[in-house]
C-alpha cells in the first residue's frame, strides 16, 4: 500500500520550450487506480518516468508515503514502469523477460519459472515460454510486457497506455484483468491513456492533463457532470456551450433564461453547459425554448440532432425513435433538464 | 522446449514467381561481379600463389615438386611457436583491453552534456593519426630514454633511466600493445557510440524499473544489445593487430619476434629457399585469425545468450 503525492512536480527538457509538466500537484491514492488522461504530448509519460525515478524533475518533490523518494533509485522505488512501446528484451525469450525481475532480486530459477508459466497463464499467453519477442503480434508483447510487471508484485505499477494495441474484445479482458489484480493485490496504479471512456471505465479517479498543467482530478462522473472549464468539458464530449450571465440561480442567455441551480461560478459572467444527451425535444415543461430542427443522423443506438436556437446551435442525443417524430425544418420545443444543466466560468478568464 | 519450433519465421513477401526469383538474383550476382572478381584476383589469387610457394612450388627458381618440408620446418621451429604465442598474445590483449575501454568511453560520452561534440571530436581524432606516428609516439614516450622514463627520474620514483621498466622492444610486448590500445579504442568506441545512441536508454529504464541496479542493467540489457556491434569491430581489430607487421616490427623485441615481421624476414632473407617458410608462415597466420575469429565469435555469441 503505498500512496504517491506529486507536489509542484515540474520538468522542463530545455529552456526554450515550455516544461513538458508544469508545476503538477496530485495525490494518487494508495491502492486505487488513477488515470492519468490527456492528449498526446501533454507529459504523461514524462510524468510517469519521474515517479519511476528514470527522469528527474526539473523542480518538485514526489513521495511515497509521505516521504521524498527523489533521491532513492529506481530500482529501489518499488515502482514498476510498463512502456508504451512495450520494450520487450529483443535477445532474450518470453520466459526470460518475464522472469528478469526476479532474476535481478536473485529469486531461485525454479521458482522464477513456475511463477513465469503462472503470469503466461494470467495473461492469456500459456506455453508462450521459450518464443522470442519478434515472434509476438504487438498486442501479445504487450500482454507479455504487463506480466513482467506483475510478477515482481510492485508497490506502485505505472502503466503507459498498456491496451493501445489490443483489440476491442482483448481490451475489454485486459481491462478486466488489470481491473482484477490491481484490486486484489491493492496495487496503487497509475494508468495512463488518451482515451477518455478507457479512463472512465478503468479509473477509481482520473487527472486531467493539457500542456503539462493539471485541469482536473476527480471521480469519473464529475467530468461529465461538473467539469471546471470548457476544454474540459470539450474533452468529455460536451458540444453545447451557450454564454451568458449567471445570478440567483439563473442563467440569462441570448435565447433565453433557465434555471440552473449548479454552478462552477458565484455570478457574473459564466457559461451555461449542457451535454447532448441532457437535451430533449418536444416536452415543454419550462426551462425550454422553441427551436428549428437543422439536421438529423441516426447512429442506431441512439439519433443526433442540431438544433439552431436563434443565433446559436446545439446539439441534441436522444432516443433513435425519435427520428419519426421529427423532420428536418420543424419547430419543436428544447427543453434543458435544470438538473442537467452545469454553469462554467468563460473560456476567457481561462487564459 | 514446450513450444515447437515456428515453421516459418520470415513473413511470406508478395508472391514473385519462381523465375522472377531467379532473374531477381541473377541481377543481384551481376551488380556484385566486379567487386567479386576483384576480390577473387587479389585475394584468393595471392592466397593461392602464397599456398602453392609455401608447398615448395616455385617454377621461376626452379622448384617443382611439391612438399610439406616448409610446414615442418616451420612448426618444429621452437622460435615460431613462441613467435605465434606472442602474436596471440599481442592481438588478444590489446583487442580485450580496447574493447573494454572503448565499451567504458562509449557508454561516458552517451548522454548529452556541454561540449559533448568537441569531447567526441578529441575522442576520435586519433583514428585519423596512422600506426607509425603513433609508434613512433610510444618510442617517445616509453622507451628506456623515453618522456615517461626522464618525468620519472626527475619525480625520483626510479633512480634512474636505466631503472624504467622495459616497455619498447619488451618480451611483454607492452609498447606494441599501448600503441594497438591507444589507436583501435576509437575505432571500436565510435561504432560502439553509434549503437548506443540508436537503441536509446529506454530498454536500460525497463530493467532499472523491474529492479535492476546500474551494473545489472548495463551487464544483463545494454551489454547484449551492443555485443554484436563489439564482437564485428573487435574481429576486424583481432585480425588486424594479429597480421600486422609494422608496429611489432618498430616496438617489438628481437626474440622472440612477432609472427608477421619472422614472415616477413624470413621472405626478405638472401636464401631464396626460406621463400616456402615465409609462405607456410604466412598461410598459418591466415588460417589461423581466421581459426580464432571463428572462435571469437562463437564464445562472444554464447555470452551474449546467457
Ligand atoms: N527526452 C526528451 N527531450 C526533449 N523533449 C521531450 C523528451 N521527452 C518528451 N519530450 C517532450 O515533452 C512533452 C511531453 O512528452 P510525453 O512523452 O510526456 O507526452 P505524452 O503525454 O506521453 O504523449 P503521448 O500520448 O503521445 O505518449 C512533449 O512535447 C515531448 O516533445
Ligand atoms: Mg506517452
Amino acid at each position: 500500500m503505498t500512496q504517491v503525492t506529486l507536489s509542484a512536480l515540474t520538468k522542463q527538457f530545455d529552456e526554450k520550450s515550455p516544461p513538458a509538466v508544469d508545476r503538477l500537484d496530485l495525490e494518487i491514492e494508495s491502492g486505487k487506480l488513477t488515470a492519468l488522461l490527456g492528449p498526446s504530448g501533454c507529459g504523461k509519460t514524462t510524468t510517469m518516468k519521474m515517479i519511476a525515478g528514470l527522469l528527474r524533475p526539473t523542480s518538485g518533490d514526489i513521495g511515497f508515503n509521505g516521504e521524498s523518494i527523489l533521491s532513492i533509485p529506481p530500482e529501489d522505488r518499488g515502482a514498476v514502469m510498463v512502456f508504451q512501446n512495450y520494450l520487450l528484451f529483443p535477445y532474450m525469450t518470453i520466459a526470460e523477460n518475464i522472469g528478469f525481475g526476479l532474476k535481478m532480486r536473485k529469486v531461485d530459477r525454479k521458482e522464477i519459472r513456475t511463477r513465469v508459466t503462472d503470469m503466461l497463464d494470467l495473461v492469456q499467453l500459456p506455453g508462450f515460454e521459450d518464443r522470442k519477442p519478434r515472434q509476438l503480434s504487438g498486442g501479445q508483447q504487450q500482454r507479455i510486457a504487463l506480466a513482467r510487471a506483475l510478477i515482481v508484485q510492485p508497490n506502485v505499477l505505472l502503466l503507459d497506455e498498456p491496451l493501445s494495441n489490443l483489440d476491442a474484445h482483448l481490451r475489454d479482458e485486459m481491462r478486466e484483468l488489470i481491473r482484477r489484480i490491481q484490486t486484489e493485490m491493492e496495487i496503487t496504479t497509475v494508468f495512463v491513456t488518451h482515451d477518455q471512456e478507457e479512463a472512465v471505465v478503468l479509473a477509481d479517479r482520473i487527472a486531467l492533463l493539457f500542456d503539462g498543467q493539471l485541469q482536473q482530478f476527480d471521480v469519473p462522473d464529475a467530468f461529465f457532470e461538473s467539469p471546471e472549464s470548457i476544454e474540459i468539458a470539450k474533452f468529455f464530449g460536451g458540444t453545447n456551450f451557450i454564454p451568458g450571465h449567471y445570478e440567483g440561480g439563473e442563467i440569462t442567455t441570448a435565447i433565453g433564461r433557465f434555471r440552473a441551480p449548479r454552478s462552477a461560478v458565484e455570478g457574473g459572467d459564466a457559461v451555461l453547459s449542457i451535454r447532448p444527451e441532457a437535451v430533449t425535444l418536444g416536452a415543454a415543461e419550462g426551462n425550454s425554448v422553441m427551436g428549428r430542427i437543422r439536421s438529423h443522423v441516426y447512429v442506431g443506438r441512439y439519433a443526433r440532432f442540431r438544433i439552431t436556437l436563434g443565433e446559436i446551435e446545439v446539439e441534441a442525443i436522444t432516443d433513435p425513435a425519435q427520428v419519426k417524430l421529427f423532420n428536418d425544418g420543424d419547430e419543436v420545443p428544447v427543453t434543458f433538464d435544470p438538473a442537467k444543466i452545469w454553469v462554467i466560468r468563460p473560456a476567457s478568464s481561462e487564459q | 522446449m514446450k513450444w515447437p519450433k515456428p515453421v516459418s519465421r520470415t513473413p511470406r513477401l508478395g508472391r514473385a514467381s519462381l523465375s522472377e526469383k531467379a532473374a531477381q538474383r541473377l541481377t543481384i550476382t551481376l551488380l556484385l561481379a566486379p567487386a567479386i572478381l576483384v576480390i577473387l584476383l587479389l585475394f584468393m589469387g595471392g592466397l593461392i600463389t602464397g599456398f602453392l610457394r609455401s608447398l615448395g612450388y616455385f617454377p621461376l627458381i626452379g622448384l617443382n615438386d611439391f612438399n610439406f618440408e616448409a610446414y615442418t620446418t616451420v612448426f618444429t621451429d621452437n622460435g615460431f611457436i613462441r613467435s605465434f604465442i606472442l602474436t596471440f598474445h599481442i592481438a588478444f590483449t590489446s583487442t580485450l583491453i580496447a574493447s573494454i575501454l572503448a565499451v567504458a568511453s562509449a557508454m561516458l560520452l552517451r548522454p548529452a552534456f556541454r561540449g559533448k561534440r568537441f569531447v567526441q571530436f578529441i575522442f576520435s581524432l586519433n583514428l585519423t593519426i596512422p600506426h607509425l606516428v603513433g609508434a613512433v609516439g610510444v618510442l617517445y614516450l616509453f622507451s628506456g630514454s623515453g618522456l615517461v622514463s626522464r618525468l620519472a627520474t626527475g619525480a625520483g620514483l626510479i633512480d634512474s633511466p636505466q631503472g624504467f621498466p622495459a616497455m619498447v622492444n619488451d618480451p611483454w610486448a607492452i609498447g606494441i600493445i599501448i600503441q594497438y590500445v591507444w589507436k583501435e579504442i576509437p575505432f571500436i568506441g565510435v561504432i560502439v557510440l553509434a549503437i548506443l545512441l540508436s537503441v536509446g536508454e529506454d530498454y536500460e529504464s525497463v530493467a532499472r524499473s523491474l529492479g535492476a541496479n546500474r551494473w545489472q542493467a548495463f551487464r544483463n540489457v545494454t551489454l547484449p544489445l551492443i555485443m554484436p556491434g563489439v564482437v564485428s569491430a573487435s574481429v576486424i581489430v583481432f585480425a588486424f593487430t594479429f597480421g600486422a607487421f609494422e608496429i611489432p616490427w618498430l616496438l617489438g623485441s628481437t626474440f622472440p619476434k612477432a609472427l608477421p615481421v619472422l614472415a616477413f624476414e624470413s621472405y626478405t632473407d638472401v636464401d631464396l629457399a626460406a621463400r616456402p617458410q615465409a609462405m607456410a608462415m604466412a598461410m598459418v597466420i591466415a588460417v589461423m585469425s581466421s581459426l580464432m575469429i571463428l572462435a571469437y565469435m562463437k564464445v562472444s555469441r554464447r555470452y551474449v545468450r546467457s
